[in-house]
């Protein structure tokens, strides 16, 4: 499919704009980088008067990089990875189902239902944290993979997702397909998600970024050092009365960097999939 | 298609092969005992040498200690006291907290069991660690604070410097002066900082020098004292250093960026803590003295102390293996490794002599003649918390221009409604 | 076709089956939660530790109290100019990075570069940033004869700021769900639209507005419920200040637990806002309706 718009003016003032959006939201994340290169008594040596030094390090240092390695920093990028998978293999396996019975179904108090859903990722966190935790604390979960994921697996917002989403697909598709004898099951996984797939990947990175960002909750129920999480991380680089800014900024700029990873391998299932998949 | 229908197949691999991690991913339970562990977010290197010394010596006992960020340590320690489970056994509790924790249940009574060692300790520790005649925590650090001085500042504007010693110990009026000389704040010069800007920490010793009284003695009032008339005055000076002399840079709160602002040269003065003698030593670009912290004119000197000690959970499962550790943090070898691995001032009278090779030079000199005979811990109130917060906001706001005597009314009619529930 | 039983047996509904999971997991991990915190509401704790009856007591002072109906007042603030900025940029952003065309996909992910940062850093990167004595941006605006800004120092300034922070962070994270929205329309309606030789802004207006009210209500909402609960830049940069300009009520109800211990009242206050949260989230849902 062919956008068949000139590659003129449109265009060009289509790129002009993006250059500049990318330059606002990558410039925050490229000082920040830049300055993770600078030796401790240079960060903020050039920042409040403008000068080529504000942007260019008079000297360039890899020790930040080189300790963040030696650290339980890797350590912790891999237990949330795996965190994060598991959490998102889950979590869109149980949030699409359900967000499906919203779509497809009529059942007794559904309207009630999509308002305790609602009513799931409205309520703050912090004023739940204290019944949470005694309750994986009484599940014998403190301090295991287990805390750290099934609280997260069924998500409201992954819920209510699915829901506004899967509704746009045509109910005439699956009532075609219950005329061809196909169980629910078979419409669900064959019909309904592969229709979806844009938006499987924007919940999949939504339960992603989630566990990514995972802070007070790790700190509360998984204490032990082997299951760190990357944001925990990266705070305890924030020295209180002695900072360590270079540190802080190398472990950031990794986090970011590796945390666009999962974005990049699924940009492509962003497709139009009604086309892509015979339907009409 | 055909490439989607794969991936979906994959997919059907994928949460298989997760399901099965996850389930050998179940922690097995360890024989022997393991103690749980809440510490303060001090680096690794300066944590793990001594937790690893502590297992060499009692292999029977396991360490599983978890490091938080300051920021969070203590309310990620309210979740998990407040839960009241026999997790976390040990805990950094911060030394303005005891009565806090002490009062609400959360720390065990180490008295019984420190009996011969109290003489060990430094005093104003010492007292940070008790409430209502108990000790309820061992004292792992203190701190204090002094003027560092950028003495190129001093001399390009032609100031005549602070002396050094302890007789030479300038008047907040002095500090004023000078700070007024030097001070280009079109040009993001400044004459005196403050590190800590809006915590009572450092903020009380001003007060408490101007002859203020900053709580009831039963620790449940506030109003009439951090309204009254000598708190007002003191916190009137220390708002003007920001709005009208313009000397200070007002609104910033964050103390590694108030300490940025000195150690790249922009500031003449900064009262501080020890901490950073380290960095100052390791380079500075400019020449340095420290010099005594300032009291007011006609008053007294005071300094604020007090900073991180260790408490047990007296839910603990393990009561004798923690105390085994607090017996073993507490002793003196394991505070001189300490103090190798960040040099608080030492809580163990012994420890300045056996660090006089480390505790050289006229800083450490001023820091133990302070921590002897000006230090004033935090008024030892289980409603600290509640009175610190609402102070801080208040000091905030006055820093950038909100009314004295009006502002600290406000703050005081805020705590005493938080102060209530102690009675 | 195998016979599947629990598919053509329609005696139980088979959206239990769908359910059950979900069900199961948002019971146990969010609703016994939340339903001890609101039971907790009506209590207070004793020193140490014991719950005690208080009735309504915490929910009269809450009411009583104009401090915190001047935090609400803010909060409703924030998310009214935020909440749609957020919308109609995300949904601009997307219709610019949707048509795939050369280096758009690096484009994409340079829009969702700033999501890889959680909030509490997001909020660390411009406390730097904006800082009056400190900060680069400062030095540039110096530079280009602007002038410097107190930004989050500054009473008229902070709660703007705090829009720009969690808009900076928010376009590209909600970009995806628009993304996902626009995919759904099938060409074929473009396609005809096209022939009949409407504009671009009328395609917009008629075929692609239209179906994105979905997408678009999921945003709105999911957006209000993130920026009602908008809490640690507060936290990390303002404290509330200067003079009350950023005073969320997230940040009191996180002071009162966690600062002034007192869980009954912070809980009460919470579940006030979970009520103000739900009617906006209901009534936006309403509103955006669409006629499927």
């Amino acid at each position: 499919m062919q956008a068949r718009r000139k590659p003129g003016t449109a265009s060009f003032f289509r790129y002009a704009l993006l250059s500049l959006l990318a330059m606002v939201m990558i410039a925050p994340i490229g000082w920040i980088a830049i300055s993770s290169l600078r030796p401790p008594e240079e960060i903020f040596l050039h920042s409040p008067q403008l000068s080529w030094r504000t942007f260019v390090p008079e000297k360039i240092i890899w020790s930040n990089y080189e300790m963040l390695l030696a650290s339980d920093f890797p350590q912790a990028v891999l237990n949330t990875a795996f965190v994060a998978f598991v959490t998102v293999v889950l979590g869109i396996l149980i949030c699409s189902a359900a967000g499906f019975a919203f779509a497809v179904f009529d059942f007794p108090f559904k309207n009630a239902l999509f308002v305790v859903v609602i009513i799931t990722f409205i309520m703050p966190f912090e004023s739940i944290v204290v019944p949470l935790y005694i309750m994986v604390r009484g599940l014998n979960w403190n301090d295991t993979y287990f805390a750290l994921i099934m609280p997260e697996v069924a998500s409201g917002f992954i819920i209510f997702l699915f829901r506004q989403f899967f509704v746009k697909v045509s109910r005439e598709l699956f009532e075609a397909a219950r005329v061809d004898g196909a169980s629910w099951w078979r419409i669900y996984w064959d019909v309904a998600l592969p229709l979806s797939w844009p938006t499987v990947v924007a919940g999949a990175l939504m339960m992603f970024i989630h566990q990514w960002d995972a802070f007070f909750w790790p700190l509360v129920a998984a204490t032990s050092q082997d299951l760190t999480m990357v944001q925990v991380a990266i705070a305890r680089y924030q020295q209180f009365e002695q900072a360590d800014f270079g540190r802080l900024f190398a472990a950031m700029t990794v986090a970011s960097l590796l945390a666009i990873l999962p974005f990049m391998a699924l940009q492509r299932y962003y497709i139009r999939t009604i086309i892509d998949s015979g339907f009409k | 298609m055909g490439k989607l229908t794969a991936l979906r197949r994959f997919g059907g691999w994928l949460v298989l092969g997760a399901a099965a991690t996850f389930m050998l991913s179940v922690v097995p339970a360890s024989a022997g005992t393991k103690l749980d562990i809440v510490w303060m977010g001090w680096a690794e290197e300066m944590v793990k040498p001594l937790m690893d010394w502590f297992e060499q010596e009692n292999p029977d006992i396991k360490l599983n200690y978890q490091r938080i960020p300051y920021n969070e340590l203590l309310s990620s320690l309210e979740v998990r006291l407040g839960a009241r489970t026999p997790e976390p056994d040990i805990y950094s509790a911060d030394a303005s907290l005891t009565a806090s924790y002490a009062a609400r249940g959360h720390l065990m009574d180490l008295t019984p069991h420190f009996k011969d060692d109290l003489a060990r300790f430094d005093e104003a520790a010492l007292q940070a660690a008790s409430y209502r005649g108990k000790v309820f925590a061992g004292p792992f650090a203190t701190s204090t604070q002094l003027m560092y001085v950028n003495v190129d500042l001093f001399k390009a504007a032609g100031v005549e410097l602070p002396g050094t010693g302890i007789e030479d110990r300038w008047t907040w009026e002095q500090v004023l002066g000078a700070a007024k000389k030097i001070a280009k704040p079109q040009e993001n010069i400044w004459g005196i900082l403050l590190e800590q800007s809006d915590r009572p920490y450092q903020l009380l010793p001003l007060m408490q020098s101007r002859g203020a009284k900053v709580v009831s003695d039963d620790g449940l009032v506030s109003t009439g004292y951090i309204d009254g008339d000598k708190f007002v005055e003191a916190t009137q000076f220390y708002g003007d250093l920001f709005g009208v002399h313009k000397v200070s840079p007002p609104g910033l709160f964050d103390l590694n960026l108030v300490q940025e602002v000195f150690h790249t040269g922009r500031a003449a003065m900064m009262v501080g803590g020890t901490w950073n003698l380290d960095r100052l030593n390791a380079g500075a670009s400019f020449k340095w003295i420290a010099v005594p912290h300032p009291y007011f004119e006609g008053g007294t000197p005071v300094t604020s102390t007090g900073s991180w000690q260790i408490g047990i959970n007296p839910r603990s499962k393990n009561p004798e293996a923690a105390l085994k550790f607090m017996r073993f943090f507490m002793r003196d070898d394991v505070q001189v490794k300490w103090f190798n691995l960040r040099p608080y001032p030492p809580v163990l009278k012994a420890n300045w002599s056996n660090l006089s090779d480390r505790l050289t030079g006229q800083p450490w000199k001023i820091a133990k003649y302070e921590l002897q005979n000006t230090a004033v811990p935090r008024p030892p109130i289980p409603g600290f918390r509640e009175y610190e917060e609402i102070l801080k906001l208040a000091f905030r706001d006055i820093q950038q221009g909100a009314p004295v005597k009006e502002r600290l009314t406000r703050a005081a009619r805020e705590i005493d409604r938080e102060l209530a529930k102690y009675k | 076709m195998p016979i599947e039983p629990w598919a053509c047996d329609m005696k139980i509904n088979p959206a239990y089956y769908f359910l059950a999971p979900a069900v199961v997991g948002l019971t146990v991990f969010k609703l016994i939660p939340i339903s001890v915190a609101i039971v907790g509401s009506f209590y207070g704790t004793s020193l140490m530790g014991e719950s005690v009856f208080r009735g309504i007591d915490n929910y009269r002072s809450i009411l009583s109290d104009p401090d915190l109906l001047s935090s609400l007042g803010i909060t409703l603030l924030f998310n009214l100019i935020a909440n749609p900025l957020q919308v109609v940029l995300s949904l601009a952003v997307a219709l610019l990075v949707f048509r795939p065309g050369p280096l758009i996909g690096l484009f994409r992910s340079v829009l969702f570069l700033p999501v890889t940062l959680s909030l509490v850093l997001t909020a660390l990167i411009w406390n730097l940033l904006f800082d009056p004595f400190l900060g680069p941006v400062n030095a540039i605006l110096e530079a280009v004869g602007i002038g410097r800004q107190g930004f989050f120092k500054d009473e008229t300034q902070a709660l703007g700021s705090m829009v720009w922070l969690a808009t900076w962070r928010g376009v590209g994270y909600w970009m995806l769900f628009m993304l996902a929205g626009l995919y759904a329309i099938p060409e074929s309606l473009h396609e005809a639209a096209r022939i009949d030789g409407a504009s671009w802004w009328q395609r917009f207006c008629h075929v692609t507005l239209p179906l994105m009210r979905r997408p678009i209500a999921f945003v709105l909402v999911a957006a209000t419920a993130i920026n009602m609960l908008f809490f640690a830049p507060v936290y990390i940069i303002t404290a509330g200040g200067p003079n009350g300009a950023t005073d969320f009520v997230m940040f009191r109800i996180y002071q009162t637990a966690f600062n002034y211990i007192d869980l009954g009242r912070a809980l009460a206050m919470s579940t006030i806002m979970l009520l103000v949260v739900l009617i906006v989230a209901l009534v936006e849902l309403r509103l955006l309706r669409s006629e499927d």
